[in-house]
């Protein structure tokens, strides 16, 4: 049965975001574009930070890192190399850069991780500014990229990517390990789960796809700054959508991400100042009383209804 | 359930917007986002009122002038960028393709035009820059945007030259890590070097710096006779506080970006006196008649002195785009052609382009004196002469 289950909810999936994606295609403005661009991204930002932090319980609040990464590589090699081996690049070092800090930053737990994610990326940023600076640059620029709807089938693609990723991941052995981090990393390990290497794969693979969307995002913006794109705030929002979705299952940063970036987009342009509100009101709500996000409350709901 | 009255209420308030939407159908609509919270927000009010002070002097002489056939009152559309230059890009997106509005105005600061660029190379939507200063978008042969100030190249390259006229050997530089800052000190350290001005002391600081102290306790120890600091206002504000804490003398005192703001001249008073900052305009150049009138009229409608440079290039920006739409109308191409092709009669005196700069405004710079900013340099324009900075009070 399950296995049956499972392709049918993909085929349908791919079907509707297909059919989503020509009808935007076709009939949207280019300012629907942008939208749906800005949601494919979050959708695949959110999704990849929960392959790490919400399956391992490592809280990572440096995410940011790999996606400033991601638009440094690829505005550095812009007209030197292929979209796509931009693109590639990016997601490979943004893999790369997270297995080498995952080295020392495993060695911590809790609080302390989280501190330390933080602190690296905060760091990597000031390391890009100084060598910009020393570079005599301030700020690239580039224009000609690809289209923007060519950007759009790009960021879709990671979003869907980095949805079943998280997917099959969550039903796979890998997955099972690392919920058993979660829940307890010292009887996982006791029991002959590999602790260690797979909290690294959870990390590489985490930061894949941040890496490539941050180099895609730099195609859409066509303007790289550091401050800009190492923005903490990137990270936060990532976790917002995801902790506000949940974090249990695929569907969750998906639910999170679209419900954000809907309100984002309803209020940012009269009343930027409630949107931020809203947002800080939202997260302190869900984590104290909704812990398991809109689809875990939606899955008990449905568990009920059934029952 | 909603009640009786809400109702009505709704209905009235429907019926009363009728008339107000079929009158705005006839205006013309000018999009531009502004920093109204964030970094940049204590920097933005003057460029904003300046753009008030367009709208309705034009809006009172009938309107804008359509290529010569008939005037329309103006109508704004503008958002906040929350000094965030990502942000701002997706508003111009927004203003263009969702907001479909007729003309752009700029937003504040070099980051934001540098984001805003290539949304409206893509767009081929005309954006005549301002508040923002850089030799970037030029270099990328853009057609669709142009910028009032003149460039880091002009004003980090011509220092050494007044530094010159005044007898400066020792210079201290520190500079923001902002683009506009790091570009000016791209063209000034070579140009000092070719002057054979002697950099005693150099360090750049990140755009969030709280506390100077460290800095200018140093800058003070390598005893430099000018200090150079490429800043931002925010840290313009800091350092003013922080150098009369320290007792920072050098008789040359040079901030980029903040002497001339409004609420700096306020906060600081005769701290101010002495400060060097970039700016070519003063209301007291004869050689621009239009420089006064602009001077008698953003007083008398504010209450406060416009900024020499930031309500300067503003107002110029909006005064270029009046005239190239006066002299083409709405049609997109032919407003670019108008403005990479014509000359313009500003308060800062004609204006040419030459691709994206600006080659009819002359560089220069100006000192505070008794709490007016003067043009010290070059000669040609100059309003008074240089003074070395006095004690702090």
């Amino acid at each position: 049965m399950r296995p049956l289950h499972d392709v049918r909810i993909i085929i349908a999936a791919l079907v509707t975001t297909a059919a989503v994606v020509v009808g935007v295609l076709f009939f949207a403005s280019d300012y629907f574009i942008d939208f749906a661009t800005s949601l494919a991204m979050w959708i695949a930002l959110s999704e990849s930070w929960t392959l790490l932090s919400g399956m391992t319980g490592y809280v990572s609040l440096g995410h940011v890192v790999f996606f400033g990464l991601g638009g440094y590589l690829t505005v550095l090699t812009f007209g030197m190399l292929p979209i796509w081996a931009a693109l590639a690049l990016s997601g490979a070092c943004a893999t790369g850069l997270a297995v080498l800090v995952g080295f020392p930053c495993f060695r911590v737990r809790g609080p302390y991780f989280v501190i330390l994610t933080f602190g690296l990326s905060e760091f990597v940023k000031y390391i890009v500014v100084n060598v910009e600076a020393r570079a005599s640059k301030f700020g690239r620029l580039i224009f000609g990229g690809p289209d923007p709807n060519e950007v759009f089938l790009i960021m879709v693609g990671l979003a869907v990517a980095a949805f079943f990723l998280s997917y099959f991941i969550r039903r796979s052995r890998l997955g099972a390990g690392l919920r058993g981090i979660r829940e307890d990393e010292i009887a996982a390990e006791t029991t002959g789960v590999p602790v260690a290497r797979l909290k690294l794969i959870a990390f590489g693979l985490s930061a894949l796809i941040p890496g490539i969307a941050g180099g895609a995002f730099l195609f859409r913006s066509g303007y790289f700054e550091p401050i800009q794109a190492f923005n903490p705030s990137i990270s936060f929002s990532m976790i917002t959508m995801a902790v506000i979705g949940g974090t249990d299952d695929a569907y969750g940063p998906l639910i999170g991400a679209v419900a954000l970036v809907t309100l984002s987009e309803l209020l940012w342009a009269n009343a930027p100042e409630i949107y931020m509100t809203v947002l800080g009101l939202l997260l302190v709500v869900f984590v104290i009383w909704v812990p398991d996000g809109i689809e875990g409350r939606l899955r008990n709901w449905w568990k009920t209804q059934r029952a | 359930m909603l009640s009786k009255r809400t109702v009505i209420g709704l209905l009235t308030a429907a019926l009363l917007s009728i008339p107000a939407t079929v009158q705005g159908a006839e205006k013309v609509r000018v999009g531009y986002s502004i920093s109204r919270t964030g970094l940049y927000a204590v920097a933005t009010p003057v460029q904003q009122q300046t753009y008030e002070l367009w709208r309705d002097q034009i809006n009172a002489a009938g309107g804008l002038s359509i290529g010569g056939k008939g005037k329309r009152q103006i109508e704004f559309v503008s958002y906040d960028d929350q000094s965030e230059p990502s942000k701002a890009a997706q508003i111009y997106e927004k203003l263009i393709s969702s907001d479909k509005v007729d003309l752009l105005l700029s937003p504040w600061g070099t980051a934001t035009h540098i984001a805003v660029a290539p949304v409206v190379e893509r767009h081929k939507f005309p954006l005549i820059g301002s508040t923002a200063s850089t030799t970037l978008v030029r270099d990328l042969g853009a057609k669709y945007m142009w910028f009032t100030e003149v460039t880091p190249a002009d004003f980090g390259g011509d220092l050494p030259k007044l530094l010159g006229s005044i007898g400066i050997k020792r210079v201290a530089i520190i500079a923001m890590q902002l683009p506009l800052a790091l570009e000016t000190k791209k063209f000034l350290v070579p140009a000092l070097h070719q002057a054979g001005i002697e950099i005693v002391f150099d360090q750049e600081y990140p755009p969030d710096i709280k506390d100077m102290t460290g800095l200018l306790t140093s800058v003070k120890g390598a005893a430099p006779d000018g200090v150079i600091a490429l800043s931002y206002p925010n840290d313009s504000m800091l350092y003013l506080s922080t150098a009369r804490e320290v007792g920072l003398t050098a008789k040359f005192q040079f901030l980029e970006i903040g002497p001339t703001e409004a609420f700096i001249q306020h906060k600081f008073g005769e701290n101010l006196d002495g400060i060097v900052t970039i700016g070519h305009w003063s209301p007291d150049q004869k050689a621009w008649p239009k420089a006064r009138p602009f001077y008698d009229a953003y007083k008398a409608r504010f209450n406060e002195a416009p900024d020499n440079l930031d309500s300067v290039v503003s107002y110029m920006s909006a005064e270029i785009l009046q005239q190239a739409v006066e002299k083409v109308g709405l049609n997109h191409e032919k407003i670019r052609e108008a403005i990479a092709t014509g000359t313009f009669d500003t308060i800062n005196g004609l204006v040419r382009f030459k691709g994206a700069t600006n080659v009819g405004t002359p560089n220069g710079y100006l000192q505070i004196q008794k709490g007016v900013p003067q043009i010290i340099w070059p000669d040609q324009i100059k309003t008074a002469d240089f003074q070395p900075k006095g004690p702090w009070k």
